[in-house]
């Protein structure tokens, strides 16, 4: 059972013209250098991009094609990164209909999406890693981290468990501008991944035992360092869900209100270093979010800030998103691939950005490619350059 | 339809191997560039090969000779980003420019914006590189020298061959490079607008603009109405003001490398619209909006309204434009059907409509209908003279007086593909 109006979606999916501006479209007036990321990484047949997609939906949800994992399979080899729908020429939310689809079509056996569900359900992480281990970096903090507090500080499960760097730095970006703050003692998984893939029933329960969580931590403020965390607690909660939080700030955006209030004062790198910011898609096009790290990145002395072609509304995907990373790990190291390229012929050293999910995928795409370009969070910039 | 294998070959000595393989084994082909098939060109047929070329992508610039060689993959956008940094163009930008291919278009011999002083795409063609139906390679135009610095001149060594494939739908062979002219970019523009109370004189005014070379890269005769529902779509995005509209409203891009021609031509537009008894109407946000959007404005004033639409794309003259018109509005009333048609001057006397039926793609009695009021049309504007870009089957089915030419494409058709593979049907129903 779903609660998505299926002729409603049918009408919407209805909506594209087959026109195939989602394909690859070089706009470069309006800063398109290439649309769909998939496409751009895969075999390229018409079911990698946004086009085909549709066309296999309807046909499920038609029953011209049979309900099966095989036929549903392009469904999933998708980033839901919303390059498409930015372009569309028909204003259609394709990536938000792919997304439906996807919840209508959450019976069709899929072991990848069901396990990731399971594992937070059961773990309150996707990595199936101990709970309490999203804490574990406070040990090497040198100060004492309270659970409880006015401004919490909601680490997400990639920068806890897989990128602590991102963690530490934030939390030294908070202490360096005064900001008292707390981190739960068992942070449960904001279900970014459960909305994505489908799961939104899962998702609902999930997020009502997050919330909980926020509420019983007295925080009055959630800083977060992702940007699927804050765009699941920020837009999804209080739209899909009717969840209202307390407001939720990436910590680009707390960090540059910290800057400008002059509580943050970065000394800077020794030499100029070019630095390429790359937009992760939650906080970009989701969520409008492009000048809040740029301002931090150009507030660092000696930082030379590098624009890619494309960035901002355009950008391409660092190929994590949508479950991609777990439906086709290596298409998404090759998405990723494609985006240090594009860093690289940015003339820059760093690859930054402001999502770790982004990062952790953008640092398995420098490896697949060869580079030397270094991925680092914008965070653990601005934390190394702070004095 | 579900074909029977989709390729993706990425080099024309693999699209000959494919299509000596169809050739042996009398399978139909069915070769697809970008795949916006505005008027249902690369529609698969059952168990058929559907060849997909978008891998061929490789752009070459000849900038002494003025051209540029684009493999089948590359799109306009593409390929005007290829030769922006040279300060170079091709002055014709197909409103499918994101997504359509130039092979593809040069396929249909489409058109666009800048067509209203450089024609169709046909008239940029230098030379064209094609596998025919039995996996042989060609080259035409001044490449088929192999000691030639490169394409530099289409008639070469006699008759067109070049021009037997633009505007083919691929049933006679697959293009695999298309040799282009190329231009200094320009860099002035002037836009405006000029209004007239009666259609004779608005024609009046497109056949003068071309009589006096003025260069009107993009001029757009809009009815009254069709210009209210424009303005619906994109007037505020274009932020076009709000107007009176006249009956009838020309659009106009003047477009010139220098600006002093540039003056000269803006001055001659308005003295050209005065003493025709029209006005300037001065309001340069429509004209500016299509030209600067003029990769997509098709598709985006196309898709906005939430319709799905049959298209009929046919060229009349200037002074017959309303012809086209009275019977595209008698075609929608007796079908009681909604629609609307645009289009804009093209080449040396010519007038490219598209007039588009619009139905709702989940009411299978509607679309039926627009089906039929589409074969109709088609037959209607035959009569008064209009002739389409290419002979896609809704123009021949029940048209008089075409028998000789039909059965000429057809020996054309047999002498080059015997056993009938390449895209069978699509032109002229050959």
């Amino acid at each position: 059972m779903t609660g998505v109006d299926i002729e409603e979606l049918r009408e919407n999916l209805l909506q594209c013209r087959r026109c195939g501006i989602c394909r690859n479209a070089v706009y470069e007036d309006e800063g398109f250098n290439g649309v769909c990321p998939v496409w751009k990484a895969s075999s390229g047949f018409e079911t990698s991009f946004m086009r085909g997609k549709v066309q296999v939906a309807l046909a499920l949800l038609d029953g011209q094609l049979e309900r099966t994992p095989e036929n549903a399979e392009s469904l999933y080899t998708c980033t839901l990164c919303g390059n498409c729908s930015q372009i569309c020429a028909a204003e259609f939310n394709a990536k938000d209909c792919l997304e439906k689809v996807r919840e209508v079509f959450a019976d069709i056996p899929n072991e990848i999406r069901d396990s990731l569900a399971r594992a937070i359900a059961q773990t309150g992480n996707p990595y199936s890693e101990k709970p309490s281990a999203k804490r574990s970096w406070i040990r090497q903090m040198g100060f004492k981290v309270p659970t409880r507090g006015k401004t919490l500080y909601y680490v997400g499960c990639t920068t806890g468990l897989r990128l602590p760097d991102v963690a530490k730095s934030t939390a030294r970006i908070l202490k360096a501008g005064g900001v008292e703050f707390a981190v739960m003692e068992s942070e449960p998984c904001c279900g970014s991944v459960m909305l994505r893939t489908g799961r939104t029933k899962e998702a609902n329960e999930n997020a009502q035992s997050v919330a909980q969580s926020i509420t019983d931590s007295g925080a009055e403020r959630v800083v977060v360092s992702c940007a699927g965390c804050l765009r699941a607690l920020r837009k999804d909660y209080p739209e899909r869900f009717g969840i209202d939080l307390p407001p939720v700030l990436h910590i680009t955006e707390y960090a540059q209100q910290l800057i400008n209030e002059g509580r943050l004062r970065p000394k800077g790198y020794p030499k100029v270093t070019r630095i390429a910011y790359h937009d992760p898609c939650h906080m970009g096009r989701e969520l409008g979010i492009y000048e809040a790290p740029r301002e931090i990145l150009r507030s660092i002395p000696g930082v030379e800030l590098a624009e890619m072609d494309p960035s901002r509304e355009a950008a391409m995907c660092c190929g994590a998103g949508g479950g991609l990373r777990s439906f086709a790990p290596d298409l998404s190291r090759r998405i990723a691939a494609d985006r240090v390229r594009t860093a690289e012929s940015a003339r820059a050293r760093i690859l930054a950005s402001s999502c770790p999910f982004c990062e952790h995928n953008l640092a398995a795409g420098r490896d697949l490619s060869g580079s030397s370009i270094d991925v680092v969070d914008v965070a653990v910039l601005l934390a190394s350059s702070l004095p | 339809m579900t074909p029977g294998a989709v390729v993706r070959p990425a080099s024309t000595e693999e699209v000959s191997r494919i299509l000596r393989f169809a050739n042996d084994e009398a399978i139909t082909v069915i070769p697809r560039g970008g795949g916006s098939s505005l008027q249902g060109e690369v529609i698969p047929k059952a168990d058929s090969i559907v060849v997909e070329l978008m891998r061929l992508d490789r752009m070459a610039l000849h900038e002494n000779l003025r051209s540029v060689t684009v493999g089948a993959g590359v799109t306009y956008g593409v390929l005007d980003k290829f030769l922006k940094p040279n300060d170079l163009w091709v002055p014709i930008y197909p409103e499918s420019s994101l997504v359509c291919t130039v092979a593809g278009n040069v396929a249909v011999n489409g058109a666009g914006p800048g067509s209203s002083t450089y024609g169709s795409i046909a008239e940029m063609v230098l030379g064209l590189e094609v596998v025919l139906p039995n996996g042989e390679i060609i080259q035409t135009g001044s490449e088929a020298n192999p000691n030639a610095p490169g394409p530099f001149m289409r008639y070469a060594f006699g008759p067109d061959i070049t021009g037997l494939f633009i505007g083919s739908l691929g049933s006679l062979g697959i293009i695999t490079k298309v040799s282009l002219k190329v231009f200094k970019r320009m860099h002035h523009f002037d836009y405006n607008t000029y209004g007239f109370d009666d259609s004779s004189k608005a024609e009046r005014f497109l056949l003068e603009l071309r009589n006096n070379d003025v260069n009107a890269l993009f001029a757009t005769l809009y009815e009254g109405r069709i210009l209210n529902f424009f303005m619906d779509m994109l007037g505020d995005e274009y932020g076009i003001p709000k107007h009176e509209w006249p009956a009838y409203t020309v659009s106009v891009t003047i477009g010139r490398t220098r600006e002093d021609q540039l003056i000269s031509d803006a001055e001659e537009a308005k003295r050209i619209c005065s003493e025709l008894g029209g006005e300037v109407i001065g309001v340069r946000e429509l004209p500016r909006g299509e030209w600067t959007d003029r990769m997509w404005v098709f598709a985006r004033s196309s898709y906005a309204h939430g319709w799905h639409w049959r298209i009929l794309y046919h060229h009349q003259t200037p002074i017959n434009w309303h012809k086209s018109i009275d019977e595209i509005w008698k075609v929608m009333d007796k079908y009681g059907l909604l629609g609307h048609t645009a289009g804009f001057l093209t080449d040396h006397s010519s007038y490219n409509l598209y007039p588009m039926i619009f139905f709702d793609p989940a009411d299978k009695e509607e679309e039926q209908k627009a089906r039929r009021a589409h074969a109709e049309l088609a037959l209607r504007l035959y009569e008064t003279g209009a002739v389409p870009f290419k002979l896609a089957p809704y123009w021949v089915d029940g048209v008089k007086d075409l028998e000789r030419y039909i059965e000429f494409v057809k020996s054309v058709k047999r002498l080059l593909d015997p056993k009938g593979i390449m895209n069978p049907g699509v032109m002229a129903g050959v």
